[in-house]
């Protein structure tokens, strides 16, 4: 079984006492405790503004299980990619911020979208999944 | 008033993969400020499917400020030490699917704190699971 694990740390001082938390996963295929995600897409692009893009030129199989990670590696902080699920905005990843989620590409219209402002973004994702549509030639 | 998150992936799916490991320092919007507010590390216990607000964005006592620098880390821990991976709850975001975390997964993730864009969780089925998170934001 090919083995993904993904783990974060999280420590915070905003409260009056320190927050410190920790978590790992291995990263299964959907509804599955033995098989691990097997599939993946890593890459590193340069995003100019003005458009928005897909970040994921495939399309995983949905209802299958994925997980996306992506960073924004611009060192400008005023720099940041706004992104999209569906049209729906999600947020914004400013120059260093990274994100990681169990994206759910559940159709055609489920892609990521990424737009970048401030200047041109250098962006970081990884993708693993367990299955993708293939684009013939 | 630092609050920083690290990420470790580790995979052997590709040769040569050499994993990630990256860290963030969590600011405000389009600055080196450290990010200031945070509601917080909750729990919430689910035990029916269906949609339910994980964060009312509307109801928040501080306001969050919108559109700008705030982040969530949200975990499906299971229940009683039962952390069952073939069970998984839809995290949402105004009625969007983002994704599902099955029993042990964790996100973390950029939101833009408007009052439409309510976190939503789904579990599904009817067995009791646990959600724990925290929410970064900038207050309006």
């Amino acid at each position: 079984m090919a083995t993904t694990t993904a783990a974060v740390t999280l420590t915070s001082d905003l409260m009056s006492t320190n927050m410190s938390v920790s978590a790992t996963t291995t990263c299964m295929k959907a509804g599955t405790t033995a098989d691990g995600l097997d599939q993946m897409e890593y890459g590193y692009v340069d995003l100019p503004t003005g458009d928005e893009y897909d970040l994921i030129a495939s399309t995983p199989t949905a209802g299958k299980a994925s997980k996306l990670y992506l960073k924004n590696h611009s060192t400008d902080e005023t720099y940041f990619i706004a992104i999209t699920q569906n049209a729906q905005a999600i947020g914004k990843l400013y120059g260093g911020d990274w994100m990681f989620i169990p994206a759910d590409f559940h159709d055609a219209a489920g892609d990521i979208a990424i737009t970048a402002n401030g200047g041109t973004n250098k962006i970081c994702y990884a993708l693993f999944h367990e299955g993708t549509a293939l684009v013939t030639t | 008033m630092a609050t920083t998150a690290t990420i470790s992936i580790s995979s052997d799916i590709a040769p040569g993969f050499g994993g990630i490991s990256e860290s963030m320092t969590l600011t405000q919007a389009g600055s080196l400020v450290d990010i200031d507010s945070t509601t917080g590390f909750s729990i919430r216990k689910l035990s029916a499917t269906g949609a339910v607000d994980l964060v009312t964005m509307a109801n928040e006592l501080v306001e969050p400020k919108d559109s700008v620098a705030a982040k969530i880390y949200i975990r499906n821990i299971g229940y009683r030490d039962v952390i069952d991976k073939s069970v998984g709850v839809t995290i949402g975001v105004n009625a969007e699917p983002i994704g599902k975390l099955y029993g042990g997964d964790w996100l973390m993730m950029p939101l833009t704190c408007i009052d439409a864009d309510d976190i939503t969780v789904n579990p599904d089925n009817d067995n009791t699971v646990v959600i724990e998170y925290v929410l970064f934001y900038e207050e309006a």
